[in-house]
């Protein structure tokens, strides 16, 4: 390790501003047309700029035909589990199996407060987050004729009928960057993503990978079941030492080697310039998958 | 009991499979059917509800009695109002008690009693989410809900009607429930229910829209009397049928829905009923004195204060306003009907196009606002002589977006968000000016609405005067409700932002102002000094366009400029002119009231290079900006158009805290002035008319303006008084 093996996916993280739905919808559409895997948008319910996450997911899949989508991510505080659960499988379902499921446990507690929600401590928060994923699991758990009982510190069901089942083992994707929350992914989630930009260093993904890894280990799950992903900032420029701000063929290298040596098999771009998403997808995307099969085929 | 509702009829899907049920709603669609309401069994409601809204495109759609706490009710506003924005207006909400709360969520629903007042505390929050009647942030304290201080909005596309069910409406409908749900059975004994529980909020009974589900039925003739029974003797104005196949989907649309407008309408004439929505009570409350709302033609698209969109209309760029009526016509005669409605009314009229205004008050407080925005197309009439018609609610952005794929651009102001119509009938100076005139210079006819409701064409050969006095002055004479410009070839631009070090103020503006007018015409730009900070060098951020789209050209043209000063920072790049006027839509939310002083100059002399620094270095400007005009706009005559400022090679304007402090300083810069640049002046004494119109000018205005505009109707921007 740490080249996980994972098939590469690459995505967009598009400003759900509601002061011209269109445009983000047009954004939605430069992504599936440039051939991006994934389009993924924030969710800041407390937010008045931004169009509602959710409604926005299950208005672009009804758009769109192929590309997969994701909240990048949900904020759990002020989306109840149980509902958050149906909602996935139906979105899932609706869109023929294109939804994965990007996770947070929330921190703008004073908006999160303000907006009817429940304030927590960022280790409460966690908590919170590991029962909502039970409640998520049981909730999809359809072939389980028992009615669904939970009774947690943060969220209970009272039996609740079970279903849907999404049409596809939908990713729980966390995002999270301290090592209890890196626990939890590797004990319960099916995916990382943290945004490049909070790191300080790329060494920080070989130090969470390592409690991942470790804590997937604990709870039998092979470090392969956790997907790595990451949101990523960058221009396209003449290039130099700075990460991601040279042309699409240096882009392809760099992410290749985060791949290669980090494990990194997803990369969100944080942009709305419709120029930068068709050259992320038409040129960095298929040049990175040429080096890393080259890479991998060569250590095979 | 007949309310007089207009009829409208729907389908109620249930949800046995998500795709089902999508597939389901789009039959509907298909059929020409009103309304689409859709509950998940498993299927979570709003993300097929959004689902939907993303498959469709005209069909109203609701939610089929979703519990408000699902989502937690402010997050479900916020999320109904962005569904409304994307679904372009489709919205309603159908919200329920949560008595299948436990279903969904395995939370035990509360007892009803306590339901029906957790229902009404979240039509409260809600509705107090879309609220734009303020802007103080929302609070409530309830019994189940809590709200501490959440923003507010986004307002929706249109005002969403809230309706809902079962036999505790009070709570409900005093928050404002624009609607009650009810069943074929339940019907005749719920109106009463519902009609005391209206009269109890103080709202009247015929507000309350009365919806019924109705169960299909085999043969199409009973079906329909059962209906128009139902409309007529029951007051029930929107019909669901419920749960139906596709071939009963099809029987209700096809042979029913016809039968019963048909026999409705014929009812309702006989009984000499006329058709009509009564507004919520809500938005009425609202309402300002002096305005006669019932009074405002009916084909007119209004928004009053306590409709959704109000705070996207109310204020403009830099200006608060709270209008008690904003009209926005489609078409010139609509204007012709807005403008005489508004006459009637003893209020204050104000005319916008895009509410960019700084001089010109496109707002106002208690007064109505003719909003022509949406007369905004572009249309090419003549490729050969490059005629271009737009409409006066454009704004520069879209224009350059339009033009450009012809290699075209018109000379426009420098910033992408202003309205043509505004600009249009003042000026124009931006990133061309030099080289191809003002805007109004490109200007060869326009078609406008005269204060007495004419709508007359004004260029070179008819009303020729009139012509003459819209390119200048044209706020005072009339609403243009299009305009025919000669637009010209502009390619790939060299665009240059420079930082200079302006320490040297009065040297520095001086050189600038020699290095521009020693500047071949292909080059135009400006400056602009913000108010000086403690212990640092003046700093001047200088932009240029130079329309070359060759390197050399480009660098050739800088050169001399960038020489004048020490240069910090700089970017020059060759785009289209469309890239530098691109700004994404949005509103505005100004508030307050702008203070600006404007003026022109025919030279940056040592003189005025030195007040101007003075000006500076008082600190009463944050915003110091000299634009470039001089070139084409000087080759045409004084007494050409209304726009008499032609000797002028400069043109500025201070922004400031400010008006009396600003104006001390500003009125001794007069000697070094020659004339007024209207659309960034504030000031309103009288003697800025003067300024603005050197004598003959404004003789010959008055003149027109007691021709045209005898009753000073339209005196919101420079008033020529008669």
């Amino acid at each position: 390790m740490p080249d996980y093996g994972h098939d590469l996916l690459f995505g967009s993280f598009i400003t759900p501003a509601n002061a011209a739905p269109e445009r983000v919808l047009d954004l939605a559409q430069v992504s599936e047309d440039a051939d991006l895997d994934l389009v993924t948008f924030q969710d800041h319910p407390y937010q008045p700029a931004f169009l509602d996450t959710w409604t926005l997911l299950s208005y672009v899949a009804a758009r769109t035909e192929r590309i997969r989508l994701s909240g990048n991510v949900i904020n759990l505080p002020l989306r109840p589990p149980a509902v958050l659960a149906r909602a996935a499988a139906s979105l899932d379902l609706l869109s023929g199996g294109r939804f994965e499921l990007g996770l947070g446990a929330g921190g703008f507690w004073d908006a999160i407060e303000a907006m009817g929600g429940r304030r927590l401590s960022p280790g409460q928060g966690v908590d919170a987050l590991s029962e909502a994923i039970d409640v998520i699991r049981g909730i999809w758990d359809a072939g389980n004729k028992e009615r669904f009982r939970l009774d947690g510190t943060y969220y209970q069901v009272d039996g609740a009928k079970r279903g849907p089942a999404p049409a596809h083992d939908v990713g729980i994707w966390l995002g999270a960057y301290k090592p209890r929350m890196l626990r939890l992914i590797g004990a319960k989630a099916d995916g990382w993503l943290p945004s490049l930009p909070y790191f300080t260093s790329v060494d920080q993904f070989a130090e969470g990978n390592a409690i991942i890894d470790a804590a997937a280990a604990e709870a039998g799950r092979p470090p392969a079941a956790v997907r790595r992903l990451a949101n990523i900032s960058g221009r396209f420029g003449q290039g130099g030492d700075q990460l991601l701000s040279g042309p699409p063929e240096q882009w392809a290298e760099q992410l290749a080697a985060l791949t290669l040596e980090y494990g990194v098999s997803g990369y969100i771009l944080m942009n709305d310039d419709p120029a930068v998403l068709e050259l992320f997808g038409q040129e960095v995307a298929p040049a990175t998958r040429e080096l890393v099969a080259a890479e991998r085929s060569r250590r095979r | 009991m007949d309310y007089a509702h207009p009829l409208r009829f729907g389908a109620h899907v249930v949800a046995r499979t998500p795709q089902e049920a999508a597939e389901r709603a789009r039959l509907a669609e298909e059929l020409g059917l009103d309304l689409v309401t859709v509950s998940g069994e498993e299927t979570d409601t709003w993300t097929l509800l959004s689902w939907v809204a993303g498959r469709t495109g005209r069909i109203g759609l609701a939610p089929h009695l979703l519990d408000a706490a699902e989502w937690a009710p402010a997050v479900l506003g916020r999320a109904a109002a962005g569904l409304d924005l994307l679904a372009g207006g489709r919205l309603e909400l159908g919200l329920g008690d949560g008595a299948g709360r436990w279903e969904a969520s395995g939370v035990r629903p509360l007892p009803p009693e306590q339901a029906a007042t957790a229902l009404g505390e979240a039509i409260g929050i809600i509705r107090g989410v879309w609220g734009s009647d303020t802007r103080l942030p929302l609070r409530a304290e309830g019994e189940h809900y809590r709200i501490a201080g959440a923003e507010r909005g986004p307002a929706p596309a249109h005002n969403i009607p809230v309706w809902t069910g079962g036999t505790r409406p009070d709570p409900a409908i005093a928050a404002g429930a624009d609607g009650w749900l009810t069943t074929s059975g339940g019907l005749a004994a719920d109106q009463a229910v519902i009609d005391e529980a209206a009269v109890r909020a103080g709202r009247d009974p015929r507000e309350i829209r009365r919806l019924v589900t109705v169960a299909p039925r085999a043969a199409a003739p009973e079906w329909t009397g059962e209906l128009v029974a139902m409309a007529l003797e029951h007051g029930a104005g929107t019909f669901l049928v419920e749960d139906a196949d596709e071939a009963a989907l099809r029987r209700f649309a096809q042979e029913v829905v016809p039968a019963v407008r048909q026999a409705v309408a014929a009812a309702r004439a006989a009984r000499g009923v006329t058709e009509a929505a009564v507004p919520s009570s809500l938005v009425r409350a609202h309402r300002h004195p002096g305005i006669d709302y019932e009074a405002v033609p009916a084909h007119l698209t209004t928004i009053e204060p306590g409709d959704a969109g109000y705070a996207r209309v109310r204020s403009t760029y830099m200006r608060g306003g709270s209008p008690g009526l904003v009209l926005r016509p489609g078409t010139p005669a609509e204007v012709a009907d807005a403008l005489a409605f508004a006459r009637g009314q003893q209020v204050p009229l104000a005319v916008r196009s895009g509410g960019h205004g700084i001089s010109g008050r496109s707002t106002n407080h208690g007064g109505i606002v003719i909003d022509v925005s949406r007369l905004n197309a572009i249309e090419v009439l003549d490729k050969e002589t490059r005629r271009v018609r737009i409409g006066p609610g454009a704004r520069w952005s879209d224009v350059a977006g339009a033009l450009a794929p012809h290699g075209w651009a018109l000379s426009s102001g420098d910033y992408g968000g202003v309205g043509v119509g505004g600009l249009a009938t003042a000026g124009g100076v931006g990133w061309l000016v030099r080289e191809h005139g003002l805007t109004l210079d490109r200007l060869r006819a326009v078609d406008l609405v005269l204060a007495d409701g004419s709508l007359v064409r004004a260029d070179d050969t008819r009303n020729a005067e009139l012509f003459w006095a819209v390119r200048g002055a044209g706020g005072n004479f009339g609403i243009v409700t299009s305009f025919e410009f000669e637009v010209d070839e502009v390619g790939e631009v060299g665009f240059a932002q420079f930082v200079m070090d302006a320490s040297d103020t009065a040297g520095f503006l001086r050189r600038w102002g020699a290095a521009i007018e020693a500047a071949p015409r292909d080059v135009s730009g400006q400056l602009i000094i913000g108010r000086p900070r403690p212990g640092q060098p003046v700093i001047a951020q200088v932009m240029l366009v130079v329309d070359a789209d060759d390197a050399e050209t480009v660098l050739d043209r800088l050169r001399p400029i960038a020489a004048v000063a020490p240069l910090l920072d700089h970017t020059i790049q060759i785009l289209p002119y469309s890239a530098i006027m691109h700004v994404p839509p949005g509103g505005h939310d100004g508030q307050g009231d702008p203070v600006a002083r404007s003026a022109l100059a025919d030279h940056l002399t040592a003189d005025l290079a030195a007040a101007a620094t003075r000006l500076i270095m008082s600190g009463e400007t944050y915003f110091f900006q000299i634009r470039t005009v001089g070139g084409a706009v000087s080759d045409v005559p004084a007494d050409a158009t209304a726009y008499a400022g032609r000797s002028a090679n400069f043109q500025l304007v201070a922004f400031g805290p400010s008006r009396a402090r600003l104006d001390a300083i500003w009125d001794r810069m007069r000697p070094h002035f020659s004339g007024i640049y209207l659309n960034f002046e504030t000031d309103l004494r009288p003697e800025r008319l003067d300024d603005a119109f050197p004598g003959e000018t404004l003789r010959r205005l008055r003149e027109l303006k007691r021709r045209y505009d005898p009753a000073n109707v339209f005196r919101d921007n420079f008033n020529i008084t008669p």
